[in-house]
């Protein structure tokens, strides 16, 4: 099933499986972007017109909740979905984002959360 | 009153009563002094009375001889005249000498000397002549001037004599009057003296006999003091919660408090005077060999032996065996000498019995913490696996598929890596086994890539070679985690983690110790350091600066297992701008004596 292309920005400081999020993404349609780290996806977010975004959340130096919190308060109308392999989140972190799901939940999941957020309002 | 004090009053004591004898004495100097005068001045007055009396002799002679040789016309008659008068005017002089200054003596005198030499040249020498012409001397008017002008030398000598005893009785009064005089001076300065000295002395022994009265008050209170001192001491003995054991410089038992009763097995009555060797019988934990008791090394060593946990067995008397720690110190007299010495322990079972428990917490502790890290570090490979093996079923290409396939093979090689390090890390050993530290800290670092990573903390190290030690790897394991974790969560994000191994060789070191072959394992960080208050506490157990995050366990537990593997464990701390950081720097032995009980 094709998706609509929207573009997705995926930020992730594991090499392959940023990459892989990208190819699964790509093949559902979306045309992805991606940075490995907390400054370089809050600059691509600020310049390129990215209409959602897959973070992760545990990352050195910024992690994916304070990398959430600024974005909201960029671009306050782009859906966050946010990726952990914790369980248990601060309220504050949640509170910054549309979604979040745990790592490992599979890729139909993902796609299916990501397509929520980006399905218009009826 | 101090010894100087009481030695003073002796002396004021002793002192007055000779300087009251010394003025009754200068009084009595005076007085006397006085009376010879006056006795003087009488013996003067009996020699005046003496010489005139004599000068009458002379005179009654003179004139007895011209009588004789008037009447007889015989010269032998005129010789007591002529030697009377040979010594007459000699004698005259001498009294006038006697009279000294006194004017109207040598007046007397002077009418003496004159009425004298009247009656001899106006009666005794034209008599002489007559008689001797051959005329007469009958004639009465001329005796009878002869006679008047001897009265009037009579008369003169009369009242000079008469005079002299006036003056005499006058002296024998003043004599009298100054001995009585004298008597009463004597007697007035005996009974002030007597009064004075009485009062001295009288003062002076109630002060003396107040400091006596102090002193016993004092000494009664110090034995009052001192019974109450030795009361709390007896009773203190007695409720103590640790044994304590008395012994005489020999090793002999004096005293053994309930608790060292209790806990030895033995009565006072039995161990009294036997040798502590044969009461408190100590063997080692692990070797059982009898260890030398604190009493014989106080003893060997002369000084304070302290409280230490030497893994140490105390045999009952019943057989039964306790955990002890003990100490001992001498006790000494004034002069410094060892007059006893006395043993305190305590049963420290239900200690050693917590030390595990708490030591078996923070193991937990430790592997909780861990498990959250590998957890999260197995997750995100399983993740890229399971999108992996989506993408393949989604209709992957051949090729695609075997991409797909070696990212796959990437991902689980890692979990397997992080699996088998898992393994190694809670893997007990009853014995030491060989461990190479490089491939330890390599895989401790694995297992923590991504807690560090999270904390923004660069690793470097510096382990050029395999250096292999006999320990516990398990143990070890948890010492370098807990290390670590706290060099990265001291170096915060874009701090610095230094690891690096050195070996050290057999030899002597800079102060001297002996130096046993191992390994230097040095963990360093560029955190803000550690203050200095902080740092005499580091090795405390329930000790942290993490809040919450922290058991305070950590670094206690850390040092208990360096310690049991024979090992030391040291920091060093620094919090200046320009170099700040802290290095705990772990010793390891190749071939270390394990301690079973670890402190």
């Amino acid at each position: 099933m094709k998706r609509n292309s929207n573009l997705v920005l995926c930020v992730d400081d594991e090499r392959i499986g940023l990459e892989v999020r990208k190819i699964l993404l790509e093949r559902a349609g979306y045309r992805v972007l991606t940075a490995s780290d907390g400054p370089s996806g809050l600059a691509i977010f600020a310049s390129e017109p990215v209409e959602a975004v897959v973070l992760d959340y545990s990352m050195p130096g910024m992690d994916g909740g304070e990398i959430a919190i600024q974005m909201r308060q960029t671009k306050p109308g782009v859906p966050i979905l946010l990726l952990s392999a914790y369980i248990g989140l601060a309220p504050e972190v949640t509170a910054a984002v549309d979604l979040y799901m745990t790592k490992g939940e599979g890729a139909p999941i993902l796609l299916e959360k990501l397509d929520s957020l980006l399905q218009p309002v009826v | 009153m101090n010894l100087s004090q009481f030695k003073n009053i002796l002396r004021q004591v002793f002192v007055l009563p000779v300087v009251a004898l010394l003025v009754v004495a200068g009084a009595l100097y005076v007085q006397i002094r006085g009376s010879n005068s006056t006795v003087n001045l009488i013996q003067e007055s009996d020699a005046r009375i003496s010489q005139a009396t004599l000068l009458s002799k002379l005179i009654v002679d003179e004139e007895s001889g011209l009588r004789g040789y008037e009447t007889t016309g015989d010269a032998r008659f005129l010789q007591p005249f002529y030697e009377a008068e040979s010594h007459l005017q000699t004698e005259i002089q001498n009294l006038d000498n006697m009279a000294g200054g006194d004017a109207d003596q040598k007046h007397d005198i002077a009418d003496l000397r004159d009425e004298h030499q009247t009656w001899q040249d106006a009666f005794a020498l034209p008599v002489i002549a007559t008689v001797r012409g051959g005329g007469q001397t009958n004639d009465v008017d001329l005796n009878l001037h002869g006679k008047v002008l001897m009265d009037n030398v009579r008369h003169d000598l009369i009242d000079i004599i008469q005079k002299a005893e006036a003056s005499r009785t006058r002296r024998i009064a003043r004599w009298h009057r100054q001995v009585h005089t004298m008597l009463l001076v004597l007697l007035a300065l005996a009974l002030g003296m007597g009064v004075l000295i009485g009062l001295f002395t009288r003062s002076r022994l109630h002060a003396v006999s107040a400091a006596y009265r102090s002193s016993l008050d004092i000494l009664g209170r110090r034995a009052e003091e001192l019974y109450q001192s030795e009361q709390q001491l007896r009773t203190t003995l007695e409720s103590i919660g640790d044994g304590v054991i008395t012994c005489d410089a020999e090793g002999r038992i004096q005293m053994m408090n309930p608790v060292a009763r209790e806990l030895t097995g033995w009565s006072q009555t039995e161990a009294g005077g036997h040798q502590l060797e044969d009461v408190f019988r100590i063997v080692n934990e692990t070797t059982r060999e009898p260890v030398e008791t604190p009493v014989a090394k106080v003893r060997r060593l002369d000084k304070i032996v302290g409280m230490a946990n030497h893994h140490t067995i105390l045999l009952r008397k019943d057989g039964t065996e306790l955990d002890i720690s003990d100490s001992a110190a001498p006790i000494r007299d004034k002069a410094g000498n060892t007059t006893g010495i006395v043993l305190v322990f305590r049963d420290i079972t239900m200690e050693r019995k917590t030390q595990e428990a708490l030591i078996s917490n923070e193991k937990l502790a430790v592997a909780g913490r861990l498990a959250a890290t590998i957890a999260h570090e197995i997750h995100n490979p399983l993740d890229s696996v399971s999108n992996l093996l989506y993408l393949m079923r989604d209709g992957a290409s051949p090729e695609e598929s075997v991409r797909f396939m070696d990212m796959a093979q990437q991902e689980l090689t890692r979990v397997t890596q992080i699996s088998r390090a898992m393994l190694g890390l809670y893997r007990e050993s009853k014995a030491p086994v060989v461990v190479d530290l490089k491939e330890m800290l390599e895989e401790i670092l694995l297992l923590m890539e991504r807690r560090l990573s999270d904390l923004g903390v660069k690793v470097t190290t510096n382990m050029p070679e395999p250096i292999e030690v006999a320990a516990f790897p398990a143990e070890l394991r948890q010492v370098f985690t807990n290390l670590i974790t706290n060099a990265a969560e001291a170096a915060c994000q874009g701090g610095l983690i230094k690891i690096s191994i050195e070996p050290q060789s057999a030899g002597v070191g800079v102060n001297g110790q002996k130096l046993q072959p191992g390994a230097i394992v040095t963990i360093a960080d560029n955190g803000v350091g550690i203050p200095d208050d902080v740092q005499p506490h580091l090795f405390q157990p329930f000790f942290t600066t993490k809040g919450e995050q922290g058991t305070g366990l950590g670094l206690w537990v850390s040092r208990g297992i360096i310690n049991k593997h024979g090992g030391t464990i040291s920091v060093v701390s620094n919090m200046s701008e320009t170099a700040h950081g802290t290095e705990l720097s772990v010793f390891l032995a190749t071939n270390p004596t394990i301690n079973a009980a670890g402190d």
